[in-house]
């Protein structure tokens, strides 16, 4: 795999990432993360309590708010090297979604008493946007909430709620106003997960594992100041949530460890130098170098001032693309070695997990804006049509 | 290592004359009276270019060379691709590269000068794969043997530099166009080419250049390689902003077809498919600076691969959206994609990058 950065700075800093996850990654997750087996609360929880007590937790957040001021380039390299090692990718719902939200338009209160717990992994969030019935159509949304003395009373459903089983808090999109344009009358609340009225229902998927919930909201209460800035502009607040990290969603790090991957598994499975994997192999190492490629070209725009927008699109279209292909890729080395159920006694390794990975990452071009919505916004916003 | 800086002021002003230049002379109908003289005759804006620097652009100073690295000229070369220029800009820089570091620099200065000046076309003349040019020694003398079949912007050279193989090294050597059989034709998209053939041409031995491990070949193949993809890229982005265009202006079904969620989408892939090939044509042009030949091939092999799928996309998506106007000879669209039909069937497969891509792990 090659590295494109790679100046003196580059190297030492990569030096320094890879000192701190030798001497803090537990053993235990490293190996679960380098075979692709699921992750436990504990894995997440462990790696976040390490992160933050060396102030790299939130590696985009400024400096005031506890991040570690890197730059956009030290990021980059922080994400590959952190792959690299198999670190376990933390969850992003408070660290990339609503602590950048809340540090931009949150209350100081609100900054307060929830950015630390963000930071330390003491709070879990969860995020509360989809339902039954809004998907792709995001703005159809149709949990209400209810002007009452004090606060609101929020009643509706939310679903795909990831790690949810998790979370002590979800910041929820919640319709205040139906009566003007459906964009216009959305607003944006924290809710408190141990609230009366709160229930969960785990999702099972066809990997097997219960990642995702719908979440059951009856007449729940929320005091004013758990409303996010002004009522009625949530719609503004989450179309800038999805601009946060908007650099990242490329997944370059996820796509060059899962090619490592499955390199691994190729050669595992005695067909390290068979020719159509191998130019498979080299093909999928050429397409990230291109992702890798635009990520630095519009990130030196963005530096020289260019505004970059909904272009950014494109990384998550392609990242995506790549990262299940590869998977698809995984299957058709392992053959019949990715069959046996991964807890049986007949597993054959390193293929356990080929087969769970390629029906879990079925998701990738599904959740974020699936990447049809990602072609409309590009077509629209970028193109023009 | 890659920095990715935004062109320079000098690419842009390089870039901005060049798509001037190409306004004011390569209108289509212009373009089709170029291509109604011989192949053989020198092209008409040869030596317009070469005022304007555009050949000693890539060259050290020391060689009469302008001094610029190949990151500030690749926006010149997308716009000479996109304007569908007949002259052989890439040909002839690939050649003037390779001499660059094959002469010692005061015979690269004088060999060079009549070429940078435009007063004459010089180009590389190699053997098919597996058909090599050979060189033998008679007394003091070197007798060449072979052909090449293919040299692009041969058709007007005065001067062919035959890459042959003096027991199994590779050696250059200069072959005035008078010494050699040339047959002229045209290549599918109108620029014109030659086969060439060197049996029985010959040179003194002290007049052979010696490549010592092909250092000087090597490093002119990626340079050309590169310049060819910058073409790619500008043909891309032309093929895209023709094609955008036509589906706003193009109504069916009461509306302009880009209205359409199929035809949005494959815009939208299109659009991809154009920031992809012009962020690896800057990786492979950031890549040529390195001395590292290893690093160089490999990311231009890299680039190389990616900028020919995508044009391969981009152009069967430009014809189909522009339904049965995409499949004639009145619209720029489809001299642009014979233009990288050219391109990218030249330089060597996709298996054959792909392979060199690996090898230089």
């Amino acid at each position: 795999m090659t590295d494109l950065l790679t100046g003196p700075e580059d190297m030492a800093f990569r030096e320094e990432i890879r000192a701190f996850v030798a001497a803090n990654l537990h053993p235990e997750t490293r190996a679960k993360v380098a075979r692709g087996a699921p992750l436990a609360r504990e894995d997440f929880a462990r790696w976040q309590r390490s992160l933050f007590e060396r102030g790299w937790v939130a590696p985009a957040w400024p400096v005031e708010h506890g991040g570690p001021g890197w730059t956009a380039r030290q990021r980059l390299i922080a994400d590959e090297e952190m792959f690299r090692l198999h670190t376990p990718p933390l969850p992003g719902f408070g660290l990339k979604m609503i602590g950048p939200i809340l540090m931009r338009f949150g209350s100081e209160a609100q900054q307060k008493r929830f950015l630390s717990g963000i930071l330390s992994g003491d709070d879990w969030w969860c995020q509360g946007f989809s339902e039954p019935g809004a998907g792709s159509d995001l703005a159809s949304l149709r949990t209400r909430a209810v002007r009452v003395a004090g606060g609101w009373r929020i009643s509706g459903s939310k679903t795909w709620t990831t790690y949810a089983q998790y979370a002590n808090w979800i910041f929820c999109l919640v319709r205040t106003d139906p009566e003007v344009k459906r964009q216009e009358g959305i607003s944006m609340m924290l809710v408190d997960m141990t609230s009366e009225g709160v229930s969960r229902r785990p999702i099972r998927l066809m990997d097997g594992t219960e990642e995702v919930n719908e979440i059951f909201l009856d007449d729940v209460f929320v005091p004013d100041d758990l409303v996010v800035a002004e009522i009625n502009k949530g719609w503004t607040y989450a179309k800038a949530l999805l601009e946060n990290e908007r650099f990242g969603i490329g997944g370059i790090g996820r796509s060059k460890h899962l090619l490592q991957r499955v390199r691994e598994m190729a050669v595992a499975a005695g067909r390290g130098a068979d020719p159509e994997i191998v130019a498979a192999l080299a093909g999928y190492e050429i397409d990230i170098m291109a992702i890798e490629a635009t990520t630095l070209r519009l990130l030196s725009a963005a530096e020289a001032g260019v505004r970059i927008g909904a272009e950014t699109s494109l990384l998550k279209i392609r990242g995506t693309e790549i990262q299940q292909g590869l998977t698809e890729l995984m299957m058709d080395i392992a053959g019949p070695a990715a069959l046996p159920e991964r807890e049986s006694a007949c597993v054959e390794e390193p293929f356990e997990n080929a087969a769970y990975q390629f029906l879990n990452w079925r998701k990738l071009s599904i959740y974020g804006g699936s990447n049809e919505i990602q072609r409309g916004i590009l077509a629209g916003q970028v193109l023009g049509l | 290592m890659i920095h990715f800086d935004l062109p320079s002021d000098v690419a842009l002003l390089l870039r901005d004359t060049a798509e001037r230049f190409v306004a004011e002379n390569y209108a289509l109908p212009q373009r089709a009276e170029m291509l109604a003289a011989a192949p053989e005759e020198a092209p008409r804006l040869w030596s317009a270019m070469a005022e304007l620097g555009w050949l000693a652009a890539p060259l050290q100073e020391a060689v009469g060379g302008l001094g610029l690295t190949p990151v500030h000229i690749v926006p010149l070369l997308e716009a000479l691709g996109a304007g569908l220029v007949l002259e052989p800009v890439v040909p002839a820089m690939r050649c003037a590269a390779t001499l660059a570091r094959a002469l010692p620099e005061n015979e690269a200065a004088t060999a060079l000068e009549p070429v940078l000046s435009g007063e004459r076309i010089e180009v590389l003349a190699e053997g098919a794969e597996g058909a090599p040019i050979t060189a033998t020694r008679d007394g003091d003398r070197v007798m060449l043997l072979g052909t090449a079949p293919l040299v692009p912007g041969g058709a007007a050279a005065a001067a062919f530099w035959a890459v042959a193989e003096l027991g199994g090294a590779p050696i250059l050597i200069r072959v005035a166009a008078e010494a050699a059989s040339v047959a002229a034709f045209r290549l599918l998209d109108g620029q014109a080419a030659a086969r060439v053939c060197f049996d029985g041409a010959s040179c003194a031995v002290s007049e052979a250049v010696p490549d010592c491990a092909g250092a000087a070949l090597d490093f002119g193949t990626d340079m050309g390689l590169v310049g060819a993809l910058a073409e790619c890229s500008g043909l891309i982005d032309a093929l895209y902003r023709a094609t955008l265009d036509y589906v706003k202006l193009r109504e069916q079904f009461g509306r302009p077809i880009g209205r359409f969620q199929a035809v949005q989408h494959r815009m939208a892939d299109m659009f991809i498919a154009r920031e992809e090939a012009r962020s690896m044509l800057h990786l492979a042009a950031e890549a040529l600076e390195s001395e590292d030949a290893g690093f160089r091939a490999r990311l231009v092999s890299a680039a190389r691969v990616k900028i020919a799928d995508n044009a391969r996309r981009a152009l069967r998506d430009a014809v189909q959206l522009h339904g049965g106007m995409g499949v004639t000879d009145e619209l720029a669209v489809g001299h642009m994609v014979k233009r990288l039909l050219v391109l990218t069937q030249l330089g060597g497969s996709r298996g054959a990058h792909l392979k060199r891509f690996r090898d230089t792990a």
